[in-house]
C-alpha cells in the first residue's frame, strides 16, 4: 500500500494524487546495492521502454526488464528479489547496447540475481554448474560417448583441462570455499527437496 | 610443435571438447594451416558459465575468470578461444581487472590462497577475430587456404550475445547488423544470407535453457523460422553454447512443439574445417543431433 500524502483539501487531493507515493516496507538503499554491484546507474532510468522493446524474452512472457529498473528504483526489493520473471533475463545485452541512457540494464539485472541469492532466492540449476565445477572443473563435464568420440578424432580422452590434470582441482575448490559457494549450493538444493 | 609466427594458449571451455570434440580438433587444426598454432593451456577450467556464475556471485565469476587467465599469463602467452560464453567471462573479466585496481586486489587476495597472481600481462581473442585480422589471418589468407569451396551452399549467421555485447566494452564495431562473420563464410565459397532479426539471441544463455527449457526453445524456434524462410542450408555460429541450443534444441522443439526444420548447425571452424578439406569424421560431424549430411550433399 502506498503512503497517502492525506492532503485536506480534497480537490488538490484528488489533482495532485500519486499512486505509489512510496510504499512503507519499501528499501531506499536497494537501489545502491544494485547499482555497486552492477556498476550501474540505475538511478537515471527514464522509463523510455528501449530495454522492454529489445528483449528477446518479452513478447514471450510476462518479464519486462523496464518494470525491474523501475521497481529497483522505488526500493521494491522484495516484489523483485521474489519474482521468478528475474531469471528469465537471457543476458543477450541488446537492451544494455541499446540504453540512451547507458546504463547497462542487464548488470542491473545480474545485481539484483547476486541480492537474490543472499538470501538464497536462485534456480536449482544455477547451483547445479556450482557442484558440477566444483566435483570436475567443468559445467559441462566430460562423459563415456565423448572420450570415445576424442579418440577417434586423434585427440586425448580427456581434454587438457582439470579433466587431464585433476591437481588443479584443489585450487578451483579453494576458491569455491572461500566464497562458501559449494556449501551454499548443497545447502539451499538439500533444503528444496 | 609446427613453429608458426601466431601462437595462443588455447582456453577449451566445456561444451567444445565435452560435447562437440570436433571442434576443438577443426580449431587446432584449420589454425595451423593459416600460421596459428594453438598450445595447450592446462588445467584451465569451466570459464566459468558467465550465466550461471555472474548471476549467483560476480566475485566468485571474476576469481575464477582470473585464475584461468594467471595460467597463460604463466606461459607468458595470450588467450585464444572457440565460445562467446567463455569470451564472456575470460576477456571481459581480464579487461575489468586490467582497468579496476579494487576489484583486481580484491581477486588477488582469494589468489593468493592458491599461489597465483593476476598481473594483467596476457590479452584475450576469439579465433574468430584472428581469423578476421588482416595483422594475423585476414579474409585473404583464409581463402587462400580453401582446398574445396563450399560452393551452392546458403549460410545463415549467428553471431550469438557475448562476443560483440555490449559493444562499448568490446571493439567489433557495428552490433546492429555487422557483416564480417559474412565476410569470413563468403570466403570459404558459401553464400551468406541475411534474414529476419539475424542478431537475435539463441534463447540459452543467463540460465534460462536451464531455467525454463520452453522458453529458452521459443526464442531458438523464432530464429529457426526466419532462418528457414530464407532458405539456409546451415547455420553457423561461433559459440558451442549456441550450437548446442540450435542443434540439440531441433530435437526438444520437435518433441515440445512439433516444429521440424532439419537445419543443420556448424561451428565457424567446422565449417573451415570442411571447405579446407577435413572429412567429416576428422570433424565427428556424426556426434551432431541434427544430421549434417543434406549440408554435406550440397558441398561434397
Amino acid at each position: 500500500m502506498a503512503v497517502k500524502k492525506d492532503y485536506k483539501d480534497q480537490k488538490l487531493a484528488e489533482k495532485l494524487r500519486d499512486r505509489k507515493y512510496y510504499i512503507p516496507d519499501s528499501n531506499p538503499e536497494f537501489i545502491k546495492d544494485v547499482e555497486k554491484i552492477g556498476q550501474t546507474a540505475a538511478h537515471m532510468c527514464y522509463q523510455c521502454g528501449t530495454c522492454t522493446g529489445s528483449c528477446p524474452s518479452a513478447p514471450r512472457s510476462s518479464y519486462r526488464i523496464r518494470l525491474f529498473m523501475r521497481k529497483a528504483i522505488l526500493g521494491l526489493e522484495e516484489e523483485i528479489l521474489t519474482d521468478p520473471d528475474l531469471w528469465l533475463c537471457t543476458t543477450c545485452y541488446s537492451c544494455t547496447d541499446r540504453c540512451p541512457r547507458d546504463l547497462a540494464p542487464t548488470d542491473a539485472i545480474m545485481a539484483m540475481r547476486n541480492l537474490a541469492f543472499k538470501r538464497d532466492i536462485v534456480p536449482r540449476n544455477f547451483l547445479q554448474t556450482v557442484q558440477l565445477i566444483y566435483k570436475t572443473g567443468h559445467g559441462v563435464p566430460n562423459n563415456d560417448a565423448n572420450r570415445a568420440a576424442r579418440k577417434r578424432l586423434g585427440l586425448e580422452a580427456e581434454p587438457e583441462t582439470t579433466h587431464k590434470y585433476p591437481e588443479y582441482l584443489p585450487g578451483i575448490r579453494r576458491i569455491l570455499d572461500h566464497y562458501r559457494l559449494k556449501e551454499n549450493a548443497d545447502r539451499i538444493l538439500a533444503e528444496g527437496e | 610443435m609446427s613453429g608458426n609466427k601466431h601462437q595462443y594458449a588455447f582456453f577449451l571451455g566445456c561444451i567444445a571438447p565435452n560435447r562437440y570434440p570436433g571442434i576443438e580438433a577443426a580449431a587446432i587444426q584449420t589454425s595451423k594451416n593459416v600460421g596459428i598454432d594453438l598450445l595447450p593451456l592446462k588445467g584451465a577450467s569451466c570459464c566459468p558459465a558467465p550465466g550461471a556464475f555472474g548471476s549467483i556471485d560476480l566475485n566468485v565469476w571474476y576469481a575464477m575468470a582470473a585464475r584461468n587467465v594467471v595460467l597463460a599469463e604463466q606461459m607468458k602467452m595470450d588467450i585464444a578461444l572457440i565460445c562467446n560464453g567463455c569470451y564472456k567471462s575470460i576477456y571481459e573479466v581480464n579487461h575489468k581487472l586490467k582497468h579496476n585496481d579494487e576489484l583486481r586486489d580484491g581477486v588477488n587476495e582469494v589468489l593468493k590462497e592458491i599461489d597465483m597472481e593476476f598481473k594483467g600481462t596476457a590479452d584475450v581473442w576469439h579465433l574468430a577475430e584472428l581469423y578476421y585480422d588482416p595483422k594475423i589471418v585476414g579474409v585473404k589468407k583464409l581463402a587462400d587456404s580453401v582446398k574445396r569451396p563450399l560452393a551452392g551452399a546458403k549460410i545463415a549467421v549467428h553471431y550469438g550475445c557475448h562476443l560483440m555485447k555490449p559493444g562499448k566494452e568490446r571493439h567489433f564495431g557495428d552490433t546492429e547488423n555487422p557483416m564480417w562473420m559474412e565476410e569470413l563464410v563468403a570466403a570459404l565459397g558459401a553464400e551468406p544470407v541475411q534474414y529476419r532479426n539475424k542478431m537475435q539471441c539463441c534463447g540459452a544463455g543467463g540460465g534460462v535453457r536451464g531455467y525454463d527449457l520452453a522458453h529458452a526453445l521459443d526464442i531458438t524456434n523464432e530464429k529457426l523460422i526466419n532462418m528457414q524462410e530464407v532458405g539456409a542450408d546451415a547455420v553457423t555460429e561461433v559459440c558451442p553454447f549456441c550450437q548446442l541450443q540450435f542443434d540439440r534444441g531441433q530435437i526438444e522443439i520437435k518433441e515440445k512443439f512439433g516444429a521440424e526444420y532439419g537445419i543443420p548447425v556448424l561451428h565457424y571452424n567446422e565449417l573451415l574445417g570442411l571447405a579446407q578439406g577435413m572429412s567429416p569424421d576428422d570433424l565427428a560431424l556424426d556426434l551432431h543431433a541434427i544430421s549434417v549430411d543434406p549440408f554435406l550433399k550440397k558441398i561434397l
